[in-house]
């Protein structure tokens, strides 16, 4: 019986398909999943999500979340969510870049700016390494 | 009587403006089918919300998260959604009159540039404002919700509350106050999301007991309730986009049937004109070959 994966964020439903496996970086480590695993409610980290399916690896990077296992049926409830085809190498670099610049420049921002901020690193980070390591 | 060339100008004039009209309609038109989808495409993300705080729900006996906290309110947070341009008709005065009907103290976080103008005006107590672009993303909208979450949870305001305007079909947008901030319940909660995924309380799928938590359901929820208000005040925002679009496009059709009565009337007093200034050529001649 295989597995149908769904992954949501608020924009849109980012991943839907019926996969043979996915590996789901929560926050105690990677989980792999495979059919008949026992439900299960967990929180998502930022990282990638490795998707297997007819043998073929898919791989996407993901924001913080939740991801929930009922019988044969995962899905991720993400911040945000990008296949690994779609994320434009360069654009990220910058994006990170200006957000490490106004990380080092602010001593004084206020938590939660710092906070959006770092969470911006971090997942330009994934996107970064996830693609890289494809090449 | 004006003279012909004098209403020429008038027309050429009132046909620019009737053909700029036309375009922004269709603009705006367009600009509301995309907001209207993304709104929609919401949908699932709010359903599996649902679903895991109603696995979530029967597990928690009582979550002492801040959220659901009762506490005097002295101070009501109000996050007041609006437009950056105007051209859009009674929009933003609607929502205007209904903050001028906010009597008790408050404090303001705004979105658009009309509303951090009018609040400035009305010498209220504007914390911060915000911009989002024309096709908002969750990220821009987030920074916004986690300032007023924050706002709410340092205890400079006690609720948080949204205004905006509600999107009931293309030509009605009613300026609408809802509570947020603090929660009844998870169970209020979960109806909401489900009705806002588009199905019924009684859709809810039965839960199996053994479902695993990980780390814990009380810290799973509490991890959860934050990203249920952005995800609320996200899902209001795209709302407002498609009422602001809706009522531009409303206002730029009007702006442009009345263009095109003017245009009417103009070119039969034209040639009125046309017709009288020939007449009186004619007698002008007839008269001097009389003469003659």
């Amino acid at each position: 019986m295989p597995l149908t994966l769904e992954i949501v964020t608020p924009e849109a439903r980012v991943y839907s398909d019926t996969i043979d496996t996915v590996v789901i970086p929560t926050v105690d480590g990677e989980i792999g999943i495979l059919p008949g695993h026992i439900p299960l409610l967990t929180q998502v980290e930022h990282g990638e999500l490795c998707v297997t399916k007819d043998g073929q690896s898919k791989f996407l990077a993901v924001g913080g979340g939740f991801a929930q296992i009922d019988g044969d049926k995962v899905s991720v409830l993400a911040e945000h969510a990008i296949n690994e085809e779609h994320i434009d190498e360069k654009a990220v670099e910058e994006a990170m870049k200006r957000a490490e610049r106004e990380l080092a420049t602010a001593k004084t921002m206020d938590p939660q700016e710092l906070e959006h901020l770092q969470g911006l690193v971090r997942y330009a980070g994934v996107q970064l390494a996830l693609k890289r390591k494809r090449r | 009587m004006a003279s012909t060339r004098d209403i020429r100008r008038r027309i050429k004039s009132v046909k620019n403006t009737r053909q700029i009209t036309k375009a922004m309609e269709l603009v705006a038109a367009s600009k509301m089918k995309k907001a209207q989808g993304l709104a929609l495409a919401g949908r699932p993300y709010a359903q599996l919300m649902a679903n895991m705080l109603s696995a979530l729900a029967d597990r928690v006996e009582e979550s002492h998260h801040p959220f659901l906290a009762k506490r005097e309110i002295k101070t009501r947070g109000i996050i007041l959604i609006t437009t950056d341009k105007g051209l859009c008709g009674p929009l933003n005065a609607n929502l205007f009159k209904l903050v001028l009907d906010i009597k008790t103290p408050a404090k303001y976080v705004v979105i658009g540039r009309k509303g951090a103008q009018f609040l400035a005006r009305a010498k209220r107590d504007l914390l911060a404002d915000f911009q989002v672009s024309d096709r908002v993303g969750f990220s821009e909208v987030k920074v916004v919700a986690e300032f007023m979450v924050q706002q709410f949870l340092e205890g400079a305001v006690d609720t948080v509350e949204l205004i905006w305007p509600h999107f009931r079909n293309t030509l009605v947008q009613e300026p609408s106050l809802m509570p947020l901030l603090p929660l009844t319940s998870v169970k209020d909660v979960i109806t909401d999301l489900r009705s806002d995924a588009g199905q019924s309380a009684a859709a809810a799928p039965a839960h199996r007991n053994e479902m695993l938590f990980e780390p814990d359901a009380a810290t799973v929820l509490d991890a959860l309730l934050p990203l249920y208000i952005n995800r609320e005040i996200y899902q209001h925002v795209l709302d407002a986009k498609a009422s602001e679009h809706s009522a531009r496009m409303v206002a730029m059709k009007t702006a442009k049937d009345n263009a095109t009565n003017l245009l009417g009337d103009l070119t039969l007093e034209y040639n009125k004109a046309r017709q009288a200034a020939i007449t009186q050529e004619i007698l002008e001649i007839s008269a001097a070959s009389f003469a003659a």
